[in-house]
């Protein structure tokens, strides 16, 4: 068992550098899936520690990054009728849409309120019966199962004035889409240790055995995504291709079954725009039909709306691994944390801000961590 | 929204057939779903929790460094802003 002194000492982290350089006879090319762990590998300096044996590509997994342009729009179409109130989590308050953002839906006057839990935005439709209470339903496993129970008690509770906007994606689809691009580089992942936290990782297992790469749960603090590059360099090394889990500590390999089986009773899977990338097939959870009543998109009919993104922002590029946040050349100059033209600047998990805030970090922090 | 933060449940109760509890985060106290963990926690223990939902049941120890990591990244602003509310007496999580 380790300890919390242990795990942020940098002398670990040194070691499992010179392990992972010690046994790469070459440089292999890893992907790390959650947005929270490109925020520790781009602030730590991880990527550059490790040039020569590793080259990290940083993955599709920012939430906020990757709801597609007119998902936001018809945010923010609901969220500007009158007698609504439109909750969402804090995160996708600033995400911009075509022309304007959820916040600025509210100073012109639009209800919009943020809320912790879906189960708040619930609660809030039961105290205010006379107006319709909207929840944007965004994320990827990790919110899956706090919406799908929203839904469920709001049948079971009978309150008709609740529903919900879905815009959610699941990773394993992902990870298979950037494997099947013909330019792809990626030769192992690091998945997301709290995706599986819920889900577990027998999904994985397919993945890893068709395309021969190693994919290891991982978690998300430096020490954590060091063992899990070495994990990786080393089954490369070996020709291996196996999913193995880094992050023992709280995942099982079934995941929370409670959890899983009901986030199937309420949503089906279904083809899933991403932000930048397009298409996914079979990539995102939509309501199953017994649920409609519930589906925001029917209740107030936005289904149809469809938009294209701004050709400035190269967020697909950037989420595919294709550039690093700092080729694009809106970066720091027309796309700023303050007003960012993509949603990988505007979430702490995108790979933009990551890139945009390192400066910072780095003088900050100097002292901390980083070996 | 994807990280999730560990907390100590300090009470659990039944609200018409959900399992709720009031859990801790580092002083900060919040309802939480423990619908998807119930058969195996108890008062005490400490879970993950996203979106106001307990996810899965971790050790005290692994809940105290991920709590000290997550302050770390700044990835707590959450639970800052919860307890803004607190403070202000609104408390029911959400704000205007
Ligand atoms: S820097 Fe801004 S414009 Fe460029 S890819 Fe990132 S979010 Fe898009």
């Amino acid at each position: 068992m380790r300890y919390l002194a242990e795990y942020r000492d940098a002398d670990i982290a040194k070691t499992l550098i010179a392990r992972i350089k010690a046994r790469a006879t070459r440089q292999w090319t890893l992907m790390e899936v959650c947005g929270g762990q490109t925020h520790t590998i781009v602030r730590q300096g991880l990527d550059e520690l490790l040039v020569g044996a590793v080259e990290m590509i940083h993955g599709p997994g920012c939430p906020v990054c990757v709801t597609p342009l007119e998902q936001i729009d018809k945010a923010l179409a609901i969220a500007a009728r009158p007698g609504v109130i439109f909750t969402s989590f804090g995160d996708m308050l600033r995400v911009p849409g075509s022309d304007c953002d959820l916040q600025q839906v509210r100073a012109r006057g639009g209800d919009v309120k943020v809320v912790y839990s879906p189960l708040d935005a619930l609660a809030l439709a039961q105290r205010n019966p006379d107006k319709e209470v909207v929840f944007f339903a965004v994320g990827f496993e990790t919110t899956a199962p706090a919406n799908a129970m929203a839904v469920w008690r709001a049948r079971d509770l009978g309150v008709s004035n609740f529903s919900v906007l879905v815009s959610h994606v699941t990773v394993p689809p992902a990870i298979t889409a950037i494997l099947d691009a013909p330019d792809n580089r990626v030769q192992g992942f690091l998945a997301a240790g709290h995706v599986c936290a819920v889900m577990g990782w027998e999904e994985y297992e397919p993945i890893a055995a068709k395309y021969k790469v190693p994919i290891i749960v991982t978690g998300f603090e430096p020490v954590d995504i060091l063992e899990g590059i070495s994990m990786a360099v080393a089954q490369l090394e070996d020709g291996r291709h196996e999913v193995e889990n880094q992050y023992v500590r709280s995942v099982r390999r079934q995941g929370t079954p409670p959890a899983r089986a009901l986030v199937a009773k309420v949503f089906e899977l279904a083809n899933r725009q991403w932000r930048g990338i397009g298409e996914i097939p079979m990539s995102g959870l939509r309501l199953r039909p017994e649920f409609a009543a519930y589906d925001a998109e029917q209740k107030f009919g936005v289904a149809g709306l469809t938009v294209s993104e701004p050709a400035a922002c190269k967020a697909g590029d950037v989420l595919t691994g294709r550039i690093k946040p700092p080729q694009c050349l809106a970066f720091g100059t027309a796309c700023t944390p303050e007003r960012p033209l993509g949603a990988p600047m505007v979430s702490t998990e995108g790979a933009c801000s990551a890139y945009y805030n390192l400066a910072r970090y780095r003088t900050a922090e100097s002292t901390e961590v980083t070996p | 929204m994807c990280l999730g933060i560990p907390g100590k449940i300090h009470s659990i109760r039944d609200d018409a057939g959900l399992t709720m509890g009031v859990v801790d985060f580092g002083g900060v106290r919040r309802d939480v779903c423990l619908q998807y963990v119930a058969d195996e926690v108890a008062v005490g223990d400490y879970v993950i929790v996203h979106v106001g939902f307990a996810i899965t049941r971790v050790d005290e120890e692994e809940a105290q460094r991920t709590f000290e990591i997550l302050k770390e990244m700044s990835q707590l602003d959450e639970l800052e802003w919860m307890a803004d509310l607190v403070e202000k007496g609104k408390g029911a999580g959400e704000t205007a």
